[in-house]
């Protein structure tokens, strides 16, 4: 009886389960259907309008056309030979720059259609040819003037992103306990200092150690001409990292523990936190239990956003270091209104985005027991 | 709490001292920028380091040397920024910026004491709207030629030059560029057109004060104009991109207008924003009324007869409809066509008809010329480069030839530019771009060498040539290594290769092609010099051979021909223009090489004229193996030499140096090996056997394997290696360049002159009155006589205004010139202040030299 009492029990233990189980399933998979769906149209939304934005509505067109009159004018004239021939010649030599020009450039389309013809290569990552743009080997293909660029642009974002993130938050939280100290005085007092961008510290950095002190690069990647030995290129490279890097990391160095610090101490003065210092838990437990869980999604989203923006790279902070990142080239393709190149790196960075903030989601639920994939939000 | 005090004390200066720093006007100056600066009051276009006399401009002086091929071991180029250039310099990481920095850098580069070179980068003026407006209530004040004239009394050029353009560059009075080749044979009309509008506010405004009230306007009691009871109000549309110049010049023009009596609407634009505006907009619509253009300038170019025609005439080849919409005065208009289609036939009816265009120019000036920009390249003292007067040195051809350090063989020399690797690298159809160019210029060589001080050119590869144009062309000789004749009729020769059969792969004859026989104005015969196979070679080991020439031949007709398995319909419109005067080449003989060329396109310099068919393509050299692979590579649809045809079909574009074109292009040189591939089989076959291609296509691989990538040339340099990512180029010296390396010392430096004048300070009326005139180099050396082509001078009378044009007579001595003013001229004086001015015409220079004295006319 008992046996039976207790395999019905099983039983319906294991029903209960299994069906608690095919809710979950059904619950999450609902949920990542909605979700996905939410997302993708949010892509093709943003996408959608950078493109409109990168082209004003199709008023790029006017822009383009009339430089290329311009452009093939002046092309002709400054040509000896030309200008050497009878004007009909030399007329009939700019309208037919002028034409090629134009149907090189896609003009003798309608922007409309260019513009859902953009929005489907993109979407299907289907990266196409720049407009105007090379790659630094020389390609037109937007997947190649992206990926050139992709090595140095992770090499100085992330290296300096990622020493600036981690020695941020364990200082932060090192400073946190230390509450009115000497040090937290100072970081406060020098926060101030990130109100200056990278690229006015990293001209200072130019001045002082490039042209006074002579010990470190003007810019540049590499050395002139570039080492043969791959080791001494390494080197090479590395001694070319040191300001453009320093210069992100000391500008926003301080505010970054400050910002930190601020939202550890206010999970400091919880009452439970009270309550493990009441008990005589060490510091260490402390902070690592008691502060630094509770704090642990918000950690993990800011990280996950700084590795996708580790993409974007520094636009003037590269230009000022003759870096060869990705910044420059978004820079330089805006101001080219090269289409490609915009939507090629929007959608990338729209992708990861996207990706990130959906997995974002799940690994709440993995690290905050308070968080239901698809449930109702914690109380 | 104290303690919180000092810490936001701290803080607080920390930020102030950041916000100082970056708003003060220049980088702290490093120790060397302490130095004084060299010379201090050169006027521009001149170096600052002390020169070497060069007695005469020939290129073949007494060897010096047993160096062949370049200077230098090695040249290192790499990108750099052009604002941190100066301080590059003097840090020591780089010896060289040759990109031109604009004249507002002139002083930084004084203060730093860095040594520098100068040319003509641009030129800016204000545009007017020619147009009377649709609507009739807004008045277009410069539908009024006469106001647009008198617009020449109210802008200072001076002073635009000294407060903008930091006393760097040229006051800009004339269309054609200021103190170049037709500004120095016009020398006495354009400085008496300079005279006439020079700055003068009240003739300016009582001139437009005229007009505007003949068109019905008025002064209200602000002293503002109105038209129709409403504001005169002038759109300006005024450039804030580019150098940042065109900016303070609009405002400065904006403030005279309004000082005037004129409202003035300052639209600040970037050229995008102002393109749609003043280049599409029609005129009538009256979206605009004044524009800040600006012109890239044309280097050296030695005939400016078409500018006339493409900056004020309705029949302008530029076709804007600003230029539509000017009604010029009908003899301008006749002036200007004339000149611009060649309806002159001496040189003499040439320069008339000038002069009364330029007088015709400045009547209408739908554009007022403000400024010809200079550009300023710093380097290391030790540095020695020749340079362009014109176009500086990254653009010419002879400034690898002759860079060095001074006193030295070998050694490194390091260039910083602005970019590098814009765009691909190929013969055909690959970058343009100047930095680009310049590093290419390295590794090359050509049939003849452009004179950067004259616009001529001189033998290179070539030896001599003869040049036959049809009797009453006004065409002239120069130099020794060129013969000039004339003829009634110059016949085509019935064997001469008029076109190109594509699918044939055979040129078409001229018999063939005009069986009724073929004229031409112009016949050019190059000869190349008997051991030229012998002593000239690729750098990738082969021997330079007639295969190399023919390519270069079969290359100017074949990708513009539909039938062609490279076709490219870009390439049409350049092939047009330049069929549309071809008559004809000739091979007269292989070895050694002597070409015939016929054509009806002329220059009225004979050195112009000869055609030397060396295998140098529009964006380069190339032996005839690396264009063989490139062309299997574009008949498979793999790659496109040229950027439009690679967007259309969607594959890469040619790239002999770098990216994914490399492996394509290496696959088609293992098939041509293989297959043993004669290109143009049909034509070339005859000059070129299966085992002779296999031998060219193995140097090519094996220079691809030591140095990958395909770039192969002829010059006094290799390609060592490229940094794409880095924007890095490595060149190395050539040891096999048939050359000595001080083949072009002459070209060192320009012989420009320097003039000064005495005389008496007191000219009697009635009395004749006589002047010395000294021309001397730079170093103070007297200037060979010799090599003045003239000296002429101008009396003005205290207002300024020309009297009379003299021309100087040789004096004793060389470089010295008696200028005499006649007694009948000196009794047309009035009592008061005078001024004598002297323009001396050089010979190796296109540039004049100017030199005035003042003196009291008494009666």
């Amino acid at each position: 009886m008992s046996t039976e009492t207790l395999s019905a029990s099983s039983l319906s233990e294991k029903r209960r389960v299994s069906a608690l189980g095919d809710g979950t399933l059904a619950r999450v998979a609902k949920y990542t259907a909605v979700r996905l769906v939410t997302l993708f149209i949010t892509v093709v939304i943003g996408v959608y309008l950078t493109i409109l934005i990168a082209n004003m509505g199709g008023y790029v067109d006017t822009i383009m056309r009339n430089e290329i009159k311009y452009e093939a004018a002046q092309a002709v004239l400054a040509n000896p030979v030309s200008r050497n021939l009878p004007p009909e010649v030399r007329e009939k030599l700019i309208r037919e720059r002028i034409a090629l020009e134009e149907k090189r450039l896609g003009l003798d389309q309608p922007f409309f259609i260019r513009s859902l013809r953009y929005l489907r290569n993109a979407l299907t990552l289907n990266l196409g040819y720049a407009i105007f743009m090379n790659s630094d080997s020389g390609s037109r293909q937007v997947r190649l003037i992206l990926l050139e660029r992709l090595p140095a642009t992770l090499l100085l974002t992330g290296t300096s992103e990622l020493i600036l993130f981690f020695s941020s938050v364990f200082l932060a939280l090192s400073l946190s306990r230390k509450y009115g100290s000497f040090w937290d005085k100072l970081t406060i007092a020098l926060s101030p200092t990130s109100s200056a961008p990278p690229w006015f510290y990293g001209i200072f950095f130019i001045l002082i150690f490039a042209a006074v002190l002579k010990v470190l690069p003007f810019g540049g990647i590499v050395d002139v001409p570039p080492p043969r030995n791959p080791i001494d290129y390494g080197l090479s490279v590395l001694k070319h990292l040191i300001l453009p890097a320093s210069s992100v990391i000391v500008s926003s160095f301080f505010l970054s523990i400050y910002n930190w610090r601020t939202y550890f101490l206010i999970y400091s003065s919880e009452d439970y936190v009270e309550m493990a210092r009441a008990k005589g838990l060490p510091s260490r437990d402390i902070e690592r239990r008691y502060i630094l869980r509770p704090t642990l999604p918000t950690i993990v989203t800011n990280f996950a956003l700084l590795v996708i923006s580790l993409w974007t790279g520094f636009t003037i902070t590269e230009t000022v270091f003759l870096w060869p990142g990705l910044g420059r080239t978004l820079y330089q393709a805006i101001g080219l209104y090269d289409t490609p190149v915009i939507v090629g790196s929007t959608i990338i960075y729209a992708y990861l985005l996207a990706i990130t903030v959906f997995l974002l989601d799940f690994i709440y639920a993995l690290i905050d027991p308070r968080v239901k994939i698809g449930g109702e939000s914690p109380q | 709490m104290l303690k919180t005090r000092l810490f936001q004390l701290l803080a607080f200066l920390v930020v102030l001292s950041l916000v100082l720093a970056a708003c003060a006007p220049q980088a702290t100056p490093t120790p060397e920028a302490t130095q004084p600066p060299v010379v201090e009051t050169q006027p521009p276009g001149e170096t600052e380091a002390p020169p070497e006399p060069t007695p005469t401009p020939e290129p073949t002086p007494t060897p010096r040397t047993t160096r062949r091929g370049g200077w230098l071991d090695e040249v290192v180029f790499t990108v750099v920024d052009r604002e941190s250039a100066i301080q590059q310099i003097q840090a020591g990481a780089i010896d060289l910026y040759s990109f031109g920095l604009a004249s507002n850098k002139l002083s930084d580069i004084k203060n730093s004491g860095l040594k520098y070179v100068s040319s003509y980068s641009g030129y800016y003026d204000i545009l007017f709207n020619p147009a009377v407006f649709k609507d009739e209530n807004v008045l277009n004040p410069f539908s009024n030629r006469k106001i647009r004239e008198a617009m020449n009394w109210l802008i200072d050029r001076d002073y635009i030059n000294q407060e903008i353009y930091g006393g760097g560059s040229l006051p800009k009075y004339l269309p054609i560029t200021t103190q170049l080749v037709d500004y120095t044979n016009l020398v006495d009309v354009a400085r008496k057109l300079e005279a006439y509008y020079a700055y003068n506010p009240e003739k300016a405004k009582e001139v437009i004060t005229a007009e505007m009230q003949a068109l019905g306007a008025t002064l209200n009691a602000e002293g503002k104009w109105e038209y129709k009871g409403k504001p005169v109000t002038l759109i300006f549309i005024i450039r804030n991109d580019g150098d940042g110049t065109r900016l303070p010049l609009g405002d400065y023009v904006a403030n005279q207008l309004e000082s005037i009596g004129f409202t003035v609407d300052r639209q600040y634009k970037k050229s995008s924003e102002a393109a749609p505006i003043w280049i599409q907009s029609d005129p009538k619509d009256g979206l605009w009324h004044l524009y800040t253009a600006g012109w890239l300038s044309a280097g050296l170019t030695r005939d400016e007869k078409g500018i006339f025609q493409e900056m004020y005439l309705p029949s302008s080849p530029q076709g804007l409809p600003v230029f539509l919409a000017n009604q010029p005065d009908p003899e301008f208009q006749e002036v200007g066509d004339a000149l611009a289609e060649g309806k002159f036939t001496t040189l003499e009816e040439r320069r008339e008809l000038f002069a009364k265009a330029l007088e015709l120019a400045l009547q209408d000036s739908l554009q007022v010329w403000v400024i010809d920009q200079q550009q300023y390249m710093p380097m290391k003292e030790t540095i020695e480069v020749t340079y362009d007067i014109a176009s500086g040195i990254e653009a010419p051809f002879m400034p690898p030839y002759n860079l060095r350090i001074a006193g030295q063989e070998g050694g490194r020399v390091k260039i910083g530019t602005n970019d590098l690797f814009t765009d691909p690298w190929n013969p055909i159809g690959g970058s343009n771009w100047v930095w680009d160019g310049f590093v290419q210029r390295f590794t090359q060589s050509y049939g003849f060498m452009p004179d950067p001080f004259t616009g001529l050119q001189w033998p290179l590869r070539a030896e001599k040539a003869e040049v036959t144009v049809q009797a009453g062309l006004p065409v002239q000789k120069n130099l020794d290594w060129v013969t000039l004749n004339t003829a009634e009729t110059i016949q085509v020769p019935e064997d001469a290769w008029v076109d190109w059969d594509a699918a044939n792969q055979k040129f078409i004859t001229a018999k063939e092609k005009f069986p009724d026989g073929l004229t031409a104005k112009v016949k050019s015969v190059v000869y190349y010099p008997a051991d030229l196979y012998k002593t000239v070679k690729w750098h990738d080991g082969s021997q330079f051979s007639i295969a190399d020439v023919l390519m270069g031949i079969i290359m100017s007709f074949d990708p513009a021909k539909p039938e062609s398995a490279i076709y490219d319909e870009s390439q049409v419109p350049s092939f047009e223009s330049f069929i549309s005067a071809f008559r004809g080449v000739k091979i007269v003989s292989t070895d050694p090489l002597v070409i015939e060329t016929y054509t009806d396109n002329f220059f009225s310099d004979a050195e112009l004229n000869v055609s030397s068919w060396w295998p140098y393509y529009p964006y380069g050299e190339a032996s005839w193996a690396a264009i063989a692979i490139g062309n299997l590579a574009e008949a498979a649809g793999e790659l496109a030499y040229s950027p439009d045809k690679s967007t259309q079909k969607e594959v890469e574009q040619t790239n002999f140096v770098g990216g994914p074109s490399l492996e394509i292009l290496k696959k088609y040189l293992e098939q041509a090996i293989s297959e043993q591939i004669i290109p143009y089989a049909p034509t070339l076959g005859e000059y070129l056997t299966a085992e002779e291609a296999v031998a060219r296509y193995q140097n090519l691989k094996a220079w691809f394997e030591a140095r990958g990538h395909f770039w192969v040339g002829t010059g006094p340099y290799y390609l060592d290696s490229v940094g794409l990512t880095e924007k890095t180029a490595v060149v190395k010296h050539n040891p096999d360049f048939p050359d000595l390396a001080d083949r072009w010392a002459a070209f060192k430096e320009p012989k420009l002159a320097e003039a000064t004048l005495d005389g008496p300070a007191q000219v009697k009326i009635g009395q004749e009155a006589t002047f010395e005139l000294t021309v001397t180099l730079k170093n103070g050396d007297p200037y060979r006589t010799a090599d003045i082509k003239e000296v002429k001078f101008l009396i003005y009378n205290d207002k300024g205004e020309t009297l009379y044009v003299g021309q100087g007579q040789p004096g004793e001595g060389e470089g010295v010139f008696t200028l005499t003013i006649p007694a009948d001229v000196t009794a047309t004086l009035s009592a008061g202040a005078g001024k004598i001015e002297a323009a001396v015409v050089p010979i190796p220079v296109a540039r004049p030299a100017f030199a005035s004295l003042e003196y009291v006319v008494i009666p």
